[in-house]
């Protein structure tokens, strides 16, 4: 017999039921939105009990296997097996937690339960409705929680804030992060952006005792006044809060004068010298963020400094572009605060080109980032010889900088005359060509051909002059 | 004869154990005494009387814990002559240590003066968030280090800012260095619909950190 647990309400979960296995369903349905729900294992202090205590997609039992991920049931969007009399004595809590995958709020929640199942038979069910919140993209859902055996108890909680900070909440791995620089990317935002930065409001990080990191700075570091001299447009080697004494424990040494002494000096971060994107040598990119943000291709971020949030990008323009490049790898992150990020991607070379106003249209698969201020749509070029029916494309345009990868040194061709490069070959073309495909050269195509299957459909690009078109030396 | 090949890679004369001839290819002089570890197989040339082993006591252990996946075997090469080293066109790059310890991912080791201390070691921590291991080897004392990096690599200084790497960019670092690993909790990141940058290390303190433009492993 299913008792409603009204929000707030607590109960002795002897009342409900004898049994101490319990399968627990939640379903959240909101049109258009799709939801996390994960379980944490919570301490005495209401703190994570460990990695492997959040029981998520990825990680579908607890570790002694008393809390299990089931999956959808019917009825269902996630459901857990909670054997409690397993569950060890140092977890006190479990508890159940629903964020908006995405952009969206728990208000436009049209309906939401969970339920509690003992031996085949419901035995509690509390609903949820988008009337009980308001801005929220999160949810506390309900715990389990000790007391004289062990209770239930429906929160019903919303908060602004993903998932990140529910785990900064608990104590998580993020927590160890210095404090964020206030505002950051909150305030720079677009609207249709997940408020991905530590939204005020919310508990506080639990802040670990860890030494005060060093205020990150960025740009060329102020230069300590007896330190090593600094090289032109090279950060110096210099230790970090610059005291004239030398770094004790630096590396090679930077009061050396012999080239031969300090042989990394080779690579050493270069200053970017205000500009937002550069070249820190061919196959890497720095991005200087300073509030404005950047869409990346997902994973491809080697290393940064500073504040930086990296963000599943959904919803919005690209969710549109995500569901249409399907297949393509095209899937991007959205990397927001203050601070610089080094990308690259399989030691590609990479190459940034500024627009002002002007049109570039660029294969998917040689997009490594770009500005998220600029415009970009998403093509397909359908052509019955290209491999996998069609080739997709991103035509940016507006005021800012795209990166992209190439394999090899590429060529610029310009368009004034009728030119004809291989599919897999191109990388970008400005916009505003007659692109057609084209599979041309038919007697000729025995001796270019690739392979039996013959990849001899080109694209023929016919434009004007300062029209052009990159190539690169390798067939994707 | 003539021609750029000829004039632009002629051998460079210099009197380091290690420096770059290119790019790719480290020169190291050999002499009696000051034995080299390299990784199998890295030897392209060699002038002079330079003798390779396989078999050093201490590598059983190592190829033991390697067998896990890193896969690396080091060579013992001795002997008088110029060694030029090279791995399958990746970049290289050589440092000397003056006391420093230096913590290497296996995978990017491709040779050092056997006179420094080494050891395997378990980057504590890492296993537990991604799942696999990760080993790296440690070296510390006064000689120099070869290491290859899949393009052109960039050294960050920590000091300047906490540093956070990808763990497969990851090539090197001074052990002076506080590392534990990171979680950008976006837990979207760990199902699989994230970010894609889901777990770094982080780094703090005064050192440097090497970091390769690639996340291709080993």
């Amino acid at each position: 017999m299913a008792r409603e647990v009204q929000r707030g309400q607590k109960v002795r979960l002897t009342d409900l039921t004898a049994g101490t296995d319990l399968y627990v369903g939640v379903a959240l349905d909101a049109p258009g939105l799709s939801f996390d729900i994960t379980l944490f294992g919570l301490d005495a202090q209401e703190k994570m009990a460990g990695d492997d205590w959040f029981i998520f997609f990825n990680n579908a039992a607890s570790p002694d296997g008393s809390v299990q991920l089931l999956g959808a049931q019917a009825g269902d969007h996630e459901s857990f097996r909670t054997t409690l009399d397993k569950v060890p004595a140092h977890i006190d809590r479990l508890a159940f937690v629903g964020t908006v995958d995405g952009a969206g709020t728990m208000a436009q929640l049209s309906s939401g339960h969970l339920r509690i199942v003992a031996g085949g038979e419901e035995v509690a069910r509390y609903s949820l409705s988008g009337s009980d919140f308001t801005a929220e993209n999160t949810v506390m859902l309900g715990e389990f929680y000790r007391r004289d055996g062990w209770r239930f108890t429906a929160i019903g909680q919303g908060f602004a804030g993903g998932l990140a900070d529910v785990v900064r909440h608990y104590g998580g791995e993020v927590d160890d992060e210095p404090e964020p620089a206030p505002a950051a990317s909150a305030g720079a935002a677009p609207g249709f952006a997940p408020p991905a930065a530590a939204p005020p409001g919310f508990a506080p990080p639990a802040a670990p005792p860890s030494p005060p990191p060093p205020p990150p700075t960025f740009g060329p570091p102020a230069g300590p006044p007896a330190g090593p001299p600094a090289v032109p447009g090279q950060q110096s080697f210099s230790p970090p809060v610059g005291p004239p004494t030398p770094a004790p424990a630096g590396p090679p040494t930077p009061q050396a004068p012999a080239p031969g002494l300090v042989p990394l000096d080779e690579f050493k971060e270069r200053s970017a010298g205000g500009q937002r994107w550069f070249n820190q040598n061919s196959k890497l990119v720095k991005v200087t963020l300073e509030g404005g943000e950047v869409l990346a291709k997902r994973g491809a971020m080697v290393a940064y400094q500073g504040e930086i949030d990296f963000d599943y990008e959904g919803g919005g323009l690209s969710r549109r572009v995500r569901g249409r490049l399907t297949g393509q790898g095209m899937k991007l992150m959205r990397c927001s605060g203050r601070g610089e990020v080094f990308l690259a991607d399989a030691a590609a070379d990479l190459h940034i080109i500024q627009l002002q106003g002007d049109g570039l249209t660029v294969s998917a698969k040689q997009v490594l980032a770009f500005d998220a201020e600029l415009q970009f749509d998403e093509q397909r070029l359908e052509g019955v010889g290209i491999q996998g029916g069609a080739m997709y494309v991103l035509a940016f345009s507006g005021t800012g900088s795209v990166v992209l990868m190439t394999q090899g040194t590429p060529v610029v061709l310009n368009c004034d005359a009728p030119t004809y490069a291989d599919t897999n070959a191109v990388v970008a073309w400005t916009t505003g060509m007659r692109v057609t495909v084209a599979s041309a050269v038919r007697l000729q195509q025995m001796h270019w051909a690739t392979g039996p299957t013959g990849e001899t459909y080109t694209l023929q690009m016919l434009g004007m002059s300062g029209q052009f078109v990159i190539v690169q030396p390798y067939e994707v | 004869m003539r021609g750029d090949l000829l004039q632009k890679f002629a051998e460079v004369e210099v009197p380091q154990r290690m420096s770059k001839q290119g790019p790719k290819i480290v020169r190291v002089a050999m002499q009696p005494g000051q034995d080299l570890l390299a990784k199998r197989g890295a030897m392209i040339a060699y002038e002079g009387l330079i003798d390779f082993k396989g078999e050093i006591p201490k590598l059983r252990q190592l190829a033991k814990s390697w067998a896990t996946g890193e896969g690396v075997q080091l060579m013992n090469c001795q002997g008088q002559g110029d060694l030029f080293l090279a791995d399958a066109g990746r970049d290289v790059v050589v440092l000397q240590l003056q006391g420093q310890g230096l913590s290497v991912s296996g995978g990017n080791l491709l040779a050092f003066d056997q006179t420094l201390e080494w050891n395997i070691e378990r980057v504590k921590g890492f296993a537990k968030l991604a799942g696999q291991g990760l080993f790296n080897v440690a070296i510390r004392g006064t000689g120099w280090v070869a290491l290859a990096t899949h393009g052109t690599p960039v050294v960050l200084d920590a000091g300047e800012a906490p540093t956070f790497v990808d763990t497969n960019a990851l090539v090197a670092w001074s052990t002076e260095l506080k590392v534990r690993p990171h979680r950008t909790a976006k837990l979207g990141g760990l199902i699989g619909r994230g970010s894609g940058e889901a777990f770094q290390m982080a780094f703090t303190g005064a050192g440097f950190v090497v970091v390769q433009p690639s996340e291709v492993e080993a």
